[in-house]
């Protein structure tokens, strides 16, 4: 009788054809990842897009009323280009001037419009090789 | 300041003193560390190989009383496994004796 | 007294450097005095360390800020047990706190082996010695604890949202997992750099991997637990790459648990092991990696640092070292045994490692992708829950299922009658909960739905185990049913310990789904004396209150809550500021139904000055069962772990020199 070769491999390489397939069929039909910009990057492009900053001193306005009006700056680098984020919905209590934070939308006439409940604030350093705040 | 040195001193002193302990020992027993031999390697093996037959075997039977194993199934495993703790058992016995033999000192 | 902690570290700098060089040339050449020096070095690093960390944390209780790490992280006014957890609250300090543990792992394995595996031991030493040495080389010359100042009034005070009992707990029980690593990956490494074909090196190092694993599973639960009432954004896990710098390497541990026991029992899988248990330590080195180096954007924000670049260093390092390794002495790893059917328990072991370490690697490019995509393409993107929950549903349903069904199935080859006799009761009991809970209106959610079913699977054959279990042991040896039990969990730990672990699994499992897939959400602005009504439940805003605490002041919104005709109490959720640090933390209500382990979760979003709050509520059903999976899962774990002697007995006869007849 002739020698059964080990399934084991046969197993293995459909496997790994398998995962592959299913992979590359949800990237392409969910995207690979929302793009993240920084306040100096940002032009109209469109789609959703993730914008990542600094929260500028002197903000206003209510998110759960209105919406609440920042303006962020790039987190590094030289760049004084601000941008103006119209933002409705839950606010960390880490936000604050001077705070990291992200928040996803889309630019609307000057105007970054963010999606509800979409703003994420980094909580301040754990690890400090510097002093900051 | 100097109270930290000291003691940091006496901790690197000591920590010489008995990573070097084996060599200001006196010590008779042979320097060259037993190394597992081909033959031990071997035996290692089959002693391996005989634990897996006997286990599968007691859990064939545990499995078949625990109703888990059919008893057609049951009679269709069981024969395979006797051989195989059979043969493994066998493979074990001579290599042990003759193991022995070669432990034994030679005469005078 | 800095000046001892840098001596102490120097020490252990100077013992690991000893024990990996002499510790190696003694195994190449068989040295015995070279040997138990280097294992005494080795021994030793487990003091130097323990000194350093002394040294730490008396700095830390007498609120000495000359040393710049204590001045970081604690205060006059913080509480002595979180002054003294702040020893891994900062980098320096937790490179500390790993070290030290890596210290005591390693001094157990050493001792508690050095007779019984010496010429396993002899190699397994230098290869510690290595990680010990990275280590050590961090803490003395790139990020030091005992960095000195002159010594301000006082410190700059712990994070707010650090100062929670999950703070003195989470991380010892992530370290504790992280460093248990160590040990089966040097062993493992040690047995091919000793030539050695046979299993040693997984029969000595299966406890330690079990402690390990249990701690990095509880560590995970504490951090959910955590995220969820402290942070409280209404879930408790984000996929944020610091949770699953914790979650990849235990999903590699589990795989890795799992397969040793194909090897033990039919000798196969050898080259799967180990890869599986090299993963499992690059996975532990690259999340703590991930952590430090600032290199992710993550809601847990940790600076840029060299240290990074260090770390990155060790680890590719140690893939490259074990990939070469492992390559070298492929021969060594072959089997004898070949898989006879893909309908067997081998296979479905072999399906579950297939399945466990896809997920890994899916979550690793998860993590991955955004520096891989800004790298090549320059442009910087964020990879968001929906692909990660995605996965997770396709290869966490599958895992589920084989739950049920690989304790099941015969090893070697199942014939479909066996199958169908084993499956047929927990199917039914499955198909008759799907249909039930479908009939309830779970449709709504078909992967909730589908992983109710799974559990409902899962759970029956467990039951059904137990049952078919003690009554085969009453058979042999007669006595009463909990006798019989006790008899048969006591004799066979690792089977039924296993079960109660698959159990809490299934649990987890069907928290996550109640809790994410059924859930209910409102939010609305409540001026006092209005009500909002949520699932069942219905919210009147009483009051808003101010008191005073230890270092904050609390602000609350008074709750009555109700559903349907009862009165169910008051919940409070509101905000702390604290003075100090002058900070403000979200403080969630949370009423737990014991009945039915849903939880009403409030969020007061926002106190307005007239005095009207913003609230978002959550009705989460089932959600406590998570926190019930994390005893659960303990409690298994224990079983499993427990000694037993006959089998000790048992390996050490096998394991003895060829002066012993070969006995049964």
């Amino acid at each position: 009788m002739a020698r059964k070769r080990n399934p084991a491999r046969l197993i293995v390489a459909l496997s790994v054809a398998a995962v592959l397939a299913v992979f590359l069929l949800y990237t392409s039909i969910a995207g690979g990842g929302t793009p993240s910009v920084s306040p100096s990057e940002l032009r109209a492009q469109p789609g959703t897009i993730s914008l990542v900053g600094r929260v500028q001193p002197g903000y206003r306005g209510d998110s759960y009323a209105g919406g609440l009006r920042f303006r962020l700056r790039d987190i590094k680098g030289g760049s004084t280009r601000t941008v103006t984020v119209l933002y409705t919905g839950s606010v960390s209590d880490q936000f604050r001037a001077g705070r990291e934070v992200s928040v996803k939308g889309e630019l609307r006439n000057g105007t970054f419009v963010a999606k509800k409940d979409s703003l994420v604030t980094k909580c301040p350093s754990k690890y400090t090789a510097k002093k900051t705040d | 300041m100097s109270l930290a040195l000291l003691l940091g001193a006496l901790l690197a002193a000591a920590c010489v003193v008995l990573v070097a302990l084996p060599y200001l020992r006196r010590d008779d027993a042979p320097e060259l560390l037993d190394e597992p031999g081909e033959l031990e390697r071997r035996r290692l093996e089959l002693a391996e190989a005989r634990d897996r037959a006997l286990a599968a075997l007691k859990e064939l039977e545990r499995d078949h009383r625990a109703g888990r194993v059919s008893d057609t199934d049951y009679r269709a495993l069981v024969g395979p496994l006797r051989r195989e703790a059979a043969e493994a058992l066998r493979a074990l016995e001579p290599r042990a004796a003759g193991a022995q033999r070669v432990k034994a000192p030679p005469p005078g | 007294m800095p000046e001892l902690g840098r001596a102490a570290l120097a020490a252990t700098l100077g013992l690991a450097l000893y024990a990996l060089v002499a510790g190696a040339i003694a195994a190449r050449t068989r040295r015995r005095r070279l040997a138990d020096s280097a294992q005494t070095a080795l021994l030793l690093t487990f003091a130097t360390t323990l000194v350093a960390t002394l040294v730490l944390l008396a700095a830390f209780a007498r609120n000495d800020y000359a040393f710049v790490y204590v001045w970081e992280l604690t205060s006059d006014r913080l509480p002595i047990l979180y002054t003294l957890a702040a020893l891994w609250g900062g980098q320096a300090g937790s490179l500390l706190f790993w070290l030290l543990l890596l210290t005591i792992y390693s001094a157990a394995a050493v001792l508690l082996n050095r007779r019984s595996s010496r010429d396993l031991t002899v190699w397994v030493v230098p290869v510690l010695a290595t990680v010990m040495l990275f280590f050590s080389f961090m803490l003395v010359f790139v990020s030091s604890p005992f960095a000195t100042q002159a010594a301000p009034e006082d410190g700059r005070g712990l994070n707010p949202s650090l100062q929670n009992p999950y703070m003195l707990t989470h991380p010892i029980f992530l370290y504790l997992g992280y460093v248990g690593l160590t040990i089966p990956f040097a062993f493992a490494i040690g047995s091919l750099l000793a030539r050695r074909t046979d299993e040693r090196w997984i029969v000595t190092t299966r406890r330690a991997t079990l402690v390990a694993w249990t701690a990095l599973g509880v560590g995970q639960i504490l951090g959910s637990k955590w995220a969820y009432e402290e942070v409280g954004w209404g879930g408790f896990y984000a996929w944020d790459p610091v949770e699953n710098a914790a979650l990849m390497p235990w999903l590699a541990a589990t795989a890795f648990l799992h397969s040793v026991m194909v090897q033990e029992k039919r000798g196969m899988l050898r080259l799967w092991n180990m890869l599986l248990v090299i993963l499992a330590f690059a996975l532990s080195i690259f999340g703590t990696f991930l952590t430090r180096s600032g290199i992710l954007s993550s809601v847990h924000s940790f600076t840029e640092s060299p240290i990074g670049a260090w770390f990155l260093g060790f680890l590719t390092f140690v893939v490259v070292g074990s990939l070469a390794l492992v390559l070298a002495r492929l021969p060594l790893l072959r089997t004898r045994a070949k898989l006879e059917s893909l309908v067997s328990r081998e296979a479905s072991f072999l399906y579950n490692n297939l399945l466990l370490v896809a997920l890994t690697l899916t979550i690793l490019w998860g993590v991955l992708y955004p520096i891989v995509h800004e790298a090549v393409v320059g442009e910087a993107r964020i990879v968001g829950p929906g692909y990660y929950n995605f996965f997770l549903k396709v290869f966490g349903l599958p895992l589920l299922l084989l739950m049920g069904i690989g304790p099941l199935i015969a090893w070697r080859r199942a014939s479909l009658r066996g199958l169908g006799a084993a499956f047929a009761w927990p199917a039914a009991i499955a198909l008759a909960t799907g249909a039930g809970l479908l009939a309830l209106g779970a449709g709504s959610s078909i992967p909730g739905l589908i992983a109710y079913t799974f559990s409902a699977f899962v759970l029956a054959s467990i039951g059904l185990e137990f049952v078919r279990g003690t009554r085969a042991r009453r058979a042999l040896a007669g006595g009463s049913w909990p006798a019989a039990f006790s008899a048969l969990v006591g004799r066979n730990r690792r089977r039924y310990g296993g079960y109660v672990v698959h159990a809490a699994i299934v649990l987890l499992a069907i928290g996550i789904a109640g809790a994410s897939a059924y859930d209910t959400v409102t939010e609305s602005r409540l001026a006092r004396g209005e009500t909002l009504a949520v699932g069942d439940y219905r919210l009147t805003y009483t009051d808003l209150v101010e008191r005073q605490g230890a270092n904050a002041t609390l602000l609350r919104a008074r709750l009555d809550v109700a559903r349907g005709d009862d009165e169910l109490g008051v919940l409070e959720a509101g905000k702390n500021a604290y003075t100090v640090e002058r900070q403000v933390s979200n403080e969630v209500g949370i009423r737990t139904d014991l009945l039915t382990g849903t939880d009403l979760f409030v969020i007061a979003e926002q106190i307005n000055p007239d005095g009207s709050v913003f609230l978002r509520v959550f009705v989460k059903p089932l959600v406590n069962l998570l926190w019930l999976a994390g005893f659960v899962f303990l409690f298994g774990a224990l079983i499993t772990l427990w000694p037993d002697a006959r089998e000790q007995r048992r390996l050490a006869l096998r394991y003895q020199g060829t002066d012993v007849p070969a006995r049964l």
